[in-house]
C-alpha cells in the first residue's frame, strides 16, 4: 500500500502525462506562449505610436526606436513624481518604477488573464472523469482526497510551466523589438511576476476543481466555472468599494475572502505584502477546491 | 477467518427505487463466485457499494475483515471491473495498465513482469503501445479485465466479465478466472448462467435488491445428489433399477430419467449401477448429466 504523499505523486504526475498525450498542454502553451507573444507585441506597437505621437507633437521627427522615449521617460524625475502622487504611496511607486516597463506589462497581462485561462482548461478535467466513469478504475485503487489534491497538483504545475513559457516568450519580443531593453533585470521581474501569477491563479484552480468535482458533465462544469468566476470578481469589485469602517468592515472580510482582494499586494516586493498575500491565496486555492470536495467525497460515482 | 466481503441488510435507494433492499451476501475467500439476476435485480450497484463508489442508504459492509471499503486500507486488496466506464482516451494500453498498478502499491520490479503476463493472457501484448481510443469494444473489455487482476488483489468484482468478448477470448478469460480460485476470492455477475456454472463454486440470486438464495454451486444445482439420463430406443428400465436401487427417486419423461439419490451413493458408484442396468436392457444412453441446470434452478428460486 502506498503512502498518501507517494499516492498523491503519482496522480499529479499521471496528470501532466495525460495532458501532453490529450494535447490539452499544447492548447494552454498556444494559448499562454502566443498570448503572451502577440499581446506583448502590441504593447511594443502601442509604445511606439505614443513615442511617435510624442516627438510629433514635440517638433521632432520618428526616426528613433520603439523605447528609446519610455526608458528616458521612465528616468525622469518629473515622471517618477507623477506616478508617486498618482499611487499615493511613495513606497509603492518606488517598487514598481523599480521594474522595467515591460516586465510590469507582463505582470498585469499575467495576472489579469491568467484565472480566465485556468477556469477554460482546469473545470472540465474533474466532471470529464466521472462522466466517462474512468474515475471507477481510480477510486477502488486510491482515497479519493489523494486523487483531488493529486489533480491539483498537476494541473498547477500545468499553469506554471505555461505562465513561466510566456514569461520567456514575452522576453524574447522585448529583446528584439525593444530598445534599452535590460535583459536581466526584465527576465528577473518577469519571473518573479510569473511566480505571482501562479500563487494567483491557484484560488481560481481551486474554483475551477472545486466546481468540476460537484457537477456531472465536463461541459455545465465549465459554464459553472466561468460563472463563478465572475461573481467572484463582482464580488471582490463590490466589497472593496463598499469596505469602510463600522458595519462597512464585513465588506473588508468579504474582500479578503475573494482572490482579487490580494491582487494588490501581488504588485508589491516586500515580504510584509507578499507574504500574507501568499498565505491567504494559498488558504483561498485549499478553501475553494475543498468546499466541491466536500460533495465529492460523498458523491455517487 | 472472515468472509472476504460480506453485506448485511445493505440498502441503496436510488430516488424512490430501492436498488438494493435490505441485501445479504457472504462470500467465502477463495471463492469463485456468482451473482445471479434479473436486470436491474441490483448485481452492479452491489459491486458498486462494496468498492465504496456508491454511498450505502443503510445496512453493514465488510471487506476482507476491514469493515467498509477506505482506499487506505483496501486499495491493491480489492480490484473491480466496472460495467460501462471508459479508460482516458489518449492513454497507451501499457500506461494505464502501469498508472494502476503504481496507484496500488504493486512494487516496482514486479509491475512490468505483471503487466505483460496479463496482455499474454488476455491476448493485448501487441496493441501494448497502442492509445486506447484506437482499441475496438472487444479489446477495451479485454484491458478493463486486466486491470482487474493487477496485483494481486484478494477480492476481485467482476461485472459482466464476458459481454463482448468473442468465444476465444471468453474461454481465455474463463481460464484466467479458474486459476484463481483458492487464491483470490472472484465475484462474478452475469445473465449467462451457462458462463456462472461453468467456472463458479457458489452462486447467489438477487431479485429487486434482496438476496433469494445462497449456496454453493453443487447444493444449488444438486449435482451430488441428481443424475440425469438422456436415452433413445427401448424401454427405459424403471422397475429393475427401483428394485436395484431402493432409495432412489426417479423421474421419468418420454426420453429421459432423473435420479435423485442419497448421501449413501456417490454418483460415480450410482452411475455405474444404472448404467450397467439401462445398457443390459438394450437402452442408448445419450447423455448423462450431473444435477440440474441453474437457469432450471434459478427460474424456480424466483
Amino acid at each position: 500500500m502506498n503512502r498518501p504523499s507517494r499516492t498523491i505523486a503519482i496522480i499529479a504526475r499521471n496528470e501532466l502525462i495525460d495532458s501532453v498525450r490529450s494535447r490539452r498542454v499544447v492548447a494552454m502553451v498556444i494559448l499562454y506562449l502566443l498570448g503572451a507573444m502577440a499581446a506583448t507585441a502590441l504593447f511594443i506597437s502601442f509604445l511606439h505610436t505614443v513615442e511617435t505621437k510624442l516627438m510629433t507633437a514635440n517638433g521632432g521627427r520618428d526616426s528613433r526606436p520603439t523605447g528609446t522615449t519610455m526608458a528616458a521617460l521612465w528616468q525622469s524625475d518629473s515622471f517618477r513624481n507623477t506616478v508617486t502622487h498618482v499611487l499615493g504611496d511613495r513606497q509603492q511607486a518606488q517598487s514598481l518604477l523599480a521594474v522595467p516597463p515591460l516586465a510590469l506589462f507582463y505582470g498585469w497581462l499575467a495576472l489579469t488573464f491568467t484565472p480566465v485561462l485556468v477556469i477554460l482548461l482546469s473545470a472540465p478535467r474533474v466532471a470529464e472523469e466521472v462522466s466517462t466513469g474512468s474515475v471507477r478504475y481510480v477510486m477502488f485503487r486510491a482515497a479519493r482526497s489523494h486523487w483531488c489534491v493529486g489533480k491539483f497538483i498537476g494541473q498547477a504545475l500545468q499553469v506554471l510551466a505555461a505562465l513561466l513559457l510566456s514569461a520567456i516568450s514575452a522576453w524574447v519580443v522585448g529583446m528584439c523589438c525593444l530598445t534599452g531593453f535590460q535583459p536581466v533585470a526584465t527576465a528577473g521581474a518577469m519571473l518573479l511576476f510569473a511566480l505571482k501569477a501562479w500563487i494567483y491563479a491557484l484560488p481560481f484552480l481551486g474554483l475551477a476543481l472545486g466546481v468540476s468535482q460537484v457537477c456531472t458533465s465536463p461541459n455545465l462544469a465549465l459554464v459553472f466555472g466561468f460563472v463563478s468566476l465572475v461573481a467572484l470578481s463582482i464580488l471582490s469589485s463590490i466589497s472593496r468599494w463598499l469596505a469602510g469602517p463600522g458595519w462597512r468592515r464585513m465588506w473588508t472580510v468579504v474582500s479578503a475572502l475573494t482572490p482579487g482582494g490580494h491582487k494588490g499586494d501581488l504588485w508589491w516586493n516586500d515580504s510584509g505584502h507578499l507574504l500574507p498575500a501568499v498565505a491567504i491565496l494559498l488558504a483561498l486555492a485549499a478553501g475553494y477546491s475543498w468546499a466541491g470536495y466536500a460533495r465529492f467525497s460523498r458523491r455517487d460515482l | 477467518m472472515s468472509a472476504a466481503l460480506e453485506l448485511h441488510g445493505v440498502v441503496k435507494c436510488y430516488g424512490q427505487l430501492r436498488a438494493l433492499d435490505g441485501l445479504d451476501l457472504e462470500i467465502p475467500r477463495g471463492s469463485i463466485f456468482g451473482l445471479v439476476g434479473s436486470n436491474g435485480a441490483g448485481k452492479t450497484t452491489a459491486m458498486a457499494v462494496a468498492t465504496g463508489l456508491l454511498q450505502t442508504g443503510g445496512g453493514t459492509i465488510n471487506l476482507l475483515g476491514d469493515g467498509v471499503f477506505r482506499a487506505t486500507k483496501h486499495a491493491g486488496r480489492v480490484t473491480l471491473l466496472p460495467q460501462d466506464s471508459r479508460f482516458p482516451p489518449h492513454a497507451r494500453v501499457a500506461e494505464v495498465l502501469r498508472f494502476y498498478a503504481r496507484l496500488q502499491g504493486v512494487p516496482a520490479a514486479a509491475i512490468d513482469p505483471n503487466i505483460n503476463d496479463l496482455l499474454d493472457r488476455v491476448h493485448l501484448q501487441d496493441r501494448r503501445q497502442s492509445a486506447v481510443r484506437t482499441l475496438s469494444h472487444g479489446m477495451c473489455r479485454r484491458l478493463a479485465i486486466a486491470q482487474a487482476f493487477l496485483g494481486a488483489p484478494e477480492l476481485v468484482l467482476l461485472d459482466e466479465p464476458l459481454n463482448g468478448l468473442d468465444p476465444r477470448e471468453a474461454a481465455s478469460v474463463r481460464e484466467l478466472i479458474r486459476q484463481c480460485r483458492g487464491r483470490q476470492a472472484i465475484v462474478i455477475s452475469s445473465h449467462h448462467l451457462a458462463d456462472i456454472e461453468a467456472v463458479c463454486d457458489h452462486v447467489a440470486f438477487i431479485e429487486k435488491g434482496k438476496r433469494v438464495r445462497q449456496d454453493t454451486l453443487a447444493k444449488i444445482t444438486h449435482r451430488s445428489h441428481r443424475i440425469t439420463y438422456l436415452f433413445s430406443g427401448g424401454l427405459f428400465p424403471s422397475a429393475q433399477l427401483t428394485a436395484a436401487l431402493p432409495e432412489v427417486n426417479w423421474e421419468q419423461t418420454e426420453n429421459s430419467a432423473t435420479a435423485t439419490f442419497p448421501d449413501k451413493y456417490t454418483p460415480a458408484a450410482l452411475n455405474a449401477i444404472v448404467l450397467r442396468i439401462v445398457l443390459e436392457a438394450g437402452v442408448g444412453v445419450l447423455e448423462i448429466r450431473r444435477g440440474s441446470d441453474l437457469e432450471r434452478e434459478y427460474l424456480r428460486s424466483i
